[in-house]
C-alpha cells in the first residue's frame, strides 16, 4: 500500500531523512519509534504533503503510484490521513462544519452524493460513541479551546468519519491520560482492518499493549537504524536508544 | 480647492430662500475650513491618508439635473422599511415610513427644529465636518418618539448611479432615538458608476434616556467613489447604542467616529468589518469619550486586506476625570492577504480616572499556513481551506450582528466580496 523508496526530506536547508525505506501492506499495524528530533514528524508530514517538507531525492508511492508532485488533498482524497503530532486550531470554523466539508469533499471524489445534515449527524454520533466524545465539542471551533488529550481524541474522530486506508498517527498517544489512552487505543483498533494500514509514531510501549504492532522501527538520524518487532520497542523501553548509535 | 468656494457662493446665491441664520452657518463653517484647508499627513490623527485624490478632480454639488431613472435592482434587505435617496435626491414616494418616527427634510427640520442643528454643527475641528456644514445639500432629520418601538429597521439607502460628470454630496443626517424608545437604522451607501464622485457625509445621533438603538452603517460605494464620514453618537443616561460599520467600497474612505457616553450608565458596542481589495484605502478614527460614571464601551473591528490595498485604524479611548466604573474594550485585527496589503492600527487609552476597567489591543497577522495545510490534509481544497478560514476570521465580529436580515446581507456581501478576489468554494 505503502512504498517509501530511499527517501531524502530536507527542511529548511537542513537534511533531516536521510535515506528512508519502509514497505506497508494491507492489514498491517507498523510502529516507528526514535529520539525527540530524529525525523519521524518530517517522515510523516512529507507523505502528508506538508510542502516546507523538500523531497530531495527518493520516492514516496501509495497503492503504486508515485503521490510526491500531489497535493495534500489529493493525498488525502486517494486514502492518506495523517494524525497530527500538534492538532491545529482553526479559529471560527466550526467542527461539524469542519468535518462534514471534509468527509463531503470524499464522498464526492468517490463518485457518492454528499451527506446532508440528518445523515451527517447519525453518522458522527456514531464515531463520538466510539471515542467517547460529547457531542459539545462538534460545536466548537476545530480544535479551539479542546485539551491535550480532546485534541489527540477530535483527531481520531476525524480518521474514524473520513475512513482512510491508511493512518498515519504522530504520537496520537502522548500527553495522554490513561482513560484517554484506551479510549484512543479502542478508536484504531475500531478503525483497524485488513484493507486499511495504520503507522504510528510513538514514544512509549504502552499504547502498543492495546495494539498488536507487526514490525517496530526504530529511526536514527534521518535513516531506518533497526526494525524488529513488538520486543524492540520492550528493549527500547529499557535500554533507551544509545545501544543503537554508531 | 477653488471649486468648493465656487460652489458655495452659488449654493448661497441660489438657496436664498434659506434662513439667514442657516447661511451664516454656511459661511462660517467654509471660513473655519479655509483657515486649515485638507488634512495632511502631518495633522494627528489623519497621518496614514493622503486626500490629495478630492482635489485633482474638481466635482460640483448634485443638482436636480442629476436625478436619473430609478434602477430596477437596488440593494435590498429584507423586512425593512426603506427610506431612499438618489444621487442626494430624497425619494419620498418611493419611501416607506414607519409610524412614530418623523422624517423631515434638513430644510423642513431647520425651520421647525433648529436646535438639533446646533448640537452637531458648531465648532469642528474636523474640516471635512465644516465642509459638509458649509455645503450640506442633502440628507434628513429621522426622529423617532420617546416611548416607541420601532419593529422594521428604518433603512436608509443612498445610492449614487447614472453620473455624467463628477459630483459631491454633503449629506447630513441627524437622528434622534426618543427616550425609552427602540429602534434599528441602517445607514447604507452604496454605487454604480463609471464616474467618480465624492459623499462628504456628516451623521450626528442621538440617543436619548434609556434609549436603544442598534446602527448598522453599510458603506459599499462604487470603486470610483471617495466616501467621507463624521459619525457622532452621543448617548444620554443609560442609552444602549449597537452599532456596527461594515465598509467595503470606494476608493478612498475615511470615517471619524465619535462616541460621546454623556451620562451615567450608557453604553455602546461599535464594531466593524472592512473589506478592501486592489488600491482601496480605507481609514477610521474612532474616538470613544467617557464623560460619566458607569458607562462601558466595546470595540471589535476586523479588516480583512486584499491585493495592494491599506487599512487603517486608528481607536481612543479616553475616560474622563470622575468617569469611574468605566469598563472599556477595544479590539482591533488585520488580516493580510498579500504581501502588498498593508494595515496600521493603533490602539490608544488615555485615563484621568482610578477605578476603571480598560483594556486594548491590535493584532495583523496572515492565514495560517498550518491551518490551511491541516483542512487539506483532511481533503479540503486550497480554495475551500481559505474562504473557511477567512469567514472564520470574519465570524467574530459577524455575530454580533443581532439582526438576521442585515447579517445575512452583509453576510452575502462577504461571500461576493471573496470570489472578487479569487476566493470561491
Ligand atoms: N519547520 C521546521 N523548521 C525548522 N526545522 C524543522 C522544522 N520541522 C522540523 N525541523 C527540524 O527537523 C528535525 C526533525 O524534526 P521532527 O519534527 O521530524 O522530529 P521528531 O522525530 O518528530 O521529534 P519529536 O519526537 O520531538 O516529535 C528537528 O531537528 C527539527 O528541529
Ligand atoms: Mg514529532
Amino acid at each position: 500500500m505503502l512504498e517509501i523508496k530511499d527517501l531524502h526530506v530536507k527542511v529548511k536547508d537542513k537534511d533531516i531523512l536521510k535515506g528512508i525505506n519502509l514497505t506497508v501492506h494491507p492489514g498491517e499495524l507498523h510502529a516507528i519509534m526514535g529520539r525527540n528530533g530524529s525525523g519521524k514528524s518530517t517522515l510523516a508530514n512529507a507523505i502528508a504533503g506538508q510542502d516546507s517538507y523538500e523531497i530531495t531525492s527518493g520516492d514516496i508511492l501509495f497503492n503504486g503510484t508515485s503521490i510526491v508532485a500531489e497535493s495534500p488533498e489529493e493525498r488525502a482524497l486517494a486514502g492518506i490521513f495523517m494524525s497530527f503530532q500538534y492538532p491545529v486550531i482553526i479559529p471560527g470554523v466550526n467542527n461539524t462544519y469542519f468535518l462534514k466539508a471534509a468527509l463531503n469533499a470524499k464522498r464526492k471524489h468517490q463518485g457518492k452524493t454528499e451527506l446532508d445534515a440528518v445523515e451527517f449527524l447519525k453518522l458522527i454520533r456514531e464515531k463520538l460513541a466510539v471515542v467517547e466524545m460529547d457531542e459539545k465539542y462538534l460545536h466548537r471551533a476545530v480544535n479551539d479551546g479542546f485539551s491535550g488529550g480532546e485534541k489527540k481524541q477530535n483527531e481520531i474522530l476525524q480518521m474514524l468519519t473520513l475512513e482512510p486506508a491508511l493512518a498515519i498517527l504522530d504520537e496520537t498517544d502522548s500527553g495522554l491520560d490513561i482513560d484517554a489512552l484506551k479510549i484512543v487505543a479502542a478508536g484504531i483498533n475500531n478503525y483497524r482492518r485488513d484493507d486499511r494500514a495504520i503507522v504510528i509514531i510513538t514514544h512509549y510501549q504502552r499504547i502498543l499493549k492495546y495494539l498488536e504492532a507487526d514490525y517496530v522501527h526504530v529511526l536514527i538520524n534521518g535513516k531506518i537504524a533497526k526494525t524488529g518487532g513488538e520486543n524492540l520497542a520492550e528493549q527500547l523501553e529499557d535500554k533507551g536508544y544509545s545501544w543503537l548509535d554508531n | 480647492m477653488h471649486y468648493l468656494e465656487k460652489e458655495l457662493n452659488e449654493l448661497i446665491q441660489f438657496w436664498d430662500e434659506e434662513p439667514e441664520a442657516l447661511r451664516a452657518l454656511r459661511s462660517d463653517a467654509f471660513k473655519q475650513y479655509k483657515e486649515v484647508g485638507l488634512p495632511n499627513r502631518k495633522w494627528e490623527g489623519w497621518q496614514f491618508t493622503d486626500f490629495s485624490a478630492l482635489e485633482k478632480t474638481s466635482y460640483r454639488l448634485a443638482s436636480p439635473g442629476d436625478l436619473p431613472p430609478v434602477p430596477e435592482t437596488l440593494p435590498t434587505i429584507a423586512n425593512c422599511n426603506r427610506i431612499l435617496i438618489i444621487n442626494g435626491h430624497f425619494q419620498e414616494n418611493l419611501s416607506v415610513l414607519s409610524d412614530k418616527v418623523t422624517v423631515q427634510t434638513l430644510q423642513h427640520a431647520y425651520a421647525t427644529n433648529p436646535e438639533i442643528f446646533n448640537k452637531t454643527v458648531v465648532n469642528n475641528s474636523n474640516p471635512f465636518h465644516n465642509l459638509n456644514t458649509a455645503l450640506m445639500n442633502s440628507g434628513l432629520a429621522i426622529i423617532v418618539e420617546n416611548n416607541a418601538v420601532i419593529d422594521n429597521p428604518i433603512h436608509i439607502l443612498y445610492y449614487t448611479t447614472g453620473l455624467t460628470e463628477p459630483i459631491m454630496n454633503h449629506p447630513l443626517f441627524l437622528i434622534v432615538a426618543g427616550a425609552d424608545s427602540e429602534t434599528t437604522i441602517i445607514e447604507h451607501y452604496a454605487g454604480t458608476t463609471n464616474v467618480q464622485y465624492w459623499q462628504n457625509v456628516v451623521t450626528y445621533i442621538n440617543l436619548s434616556d434609556n434609549a436603544v438603538l442598534n446602527h448598522t452603517r453599510i458603506q459599499e460605494e462604487d470603486l470610483n467613489g471617495n466616501h467621507i464620514a463624521d459619525t457622532a453618537y452621543s448617548l444620554e443616561k443609560d442609552a444602549q447604542l449597537n452599532a456596527f460599520h461594515f465598509a467595503s467600497g470606494s476608493s478612498l474612505y475615511r470615517q471619524n467616529i465619535q462616541v460621546n457616553l454623556a451620562s451615567s450608565g450608557a453604553s455602546s458596542t461599535v464594531n466593524g468589518l472592512c473589506l478592501a481589495k486592489d488600491r482601496q484605502h480605507l481609514d477610521q478614527q474612532i474616538i470613544i469619550n467617557h464623560l460619566k460614571e458607569n458607562c462601558s464601551s466595546n470595540q471589535l473591528f476586523k479588516y480583512i486586506l486584499s491585493d495592494s490595498s491599506a487599512g487603517v485604524f486608528n481607536g481612543r479611548v479616553i475616560v474622563s476625570e470622575g468617569a469611574q466604573k468605566t469598563d472599556a474594550q477595544q479590539t482591533i485585527r488585520n488580516l493580510l492577504l498579500t504581501d502588498k496589503a498593508l494595515a496600521h492600527s493603533s490602539p490608544q487609552l488615555e485615563i484621568y480616572a482610578d477605578d476603571v476597567k480598560c483594556s486594548h489591543g491590535s493584532t495583523t497577522g496572515q492565514l495560517d499556513k498550518n491551518a490551511i495545510f491541516y483542512m487539506r490534509s483532511r481533503g479540503i481544497d486550497v480554495q475551500t481551506a481559505q474562504l473557511l478560514l477567512i469567514s472564520g476570521f470574519a465570524k467574530e465580529v459577524m455575530e454580533t450582528i443581532t439582526n438576521t436580515n442585515i447579517d445575512t446581507y452583509i453576510d452575502e456581501k462577504l461571500t461576493t466580496w471573496l470570489e472578487h478576489i479569487g476566493v470561491t468554494p
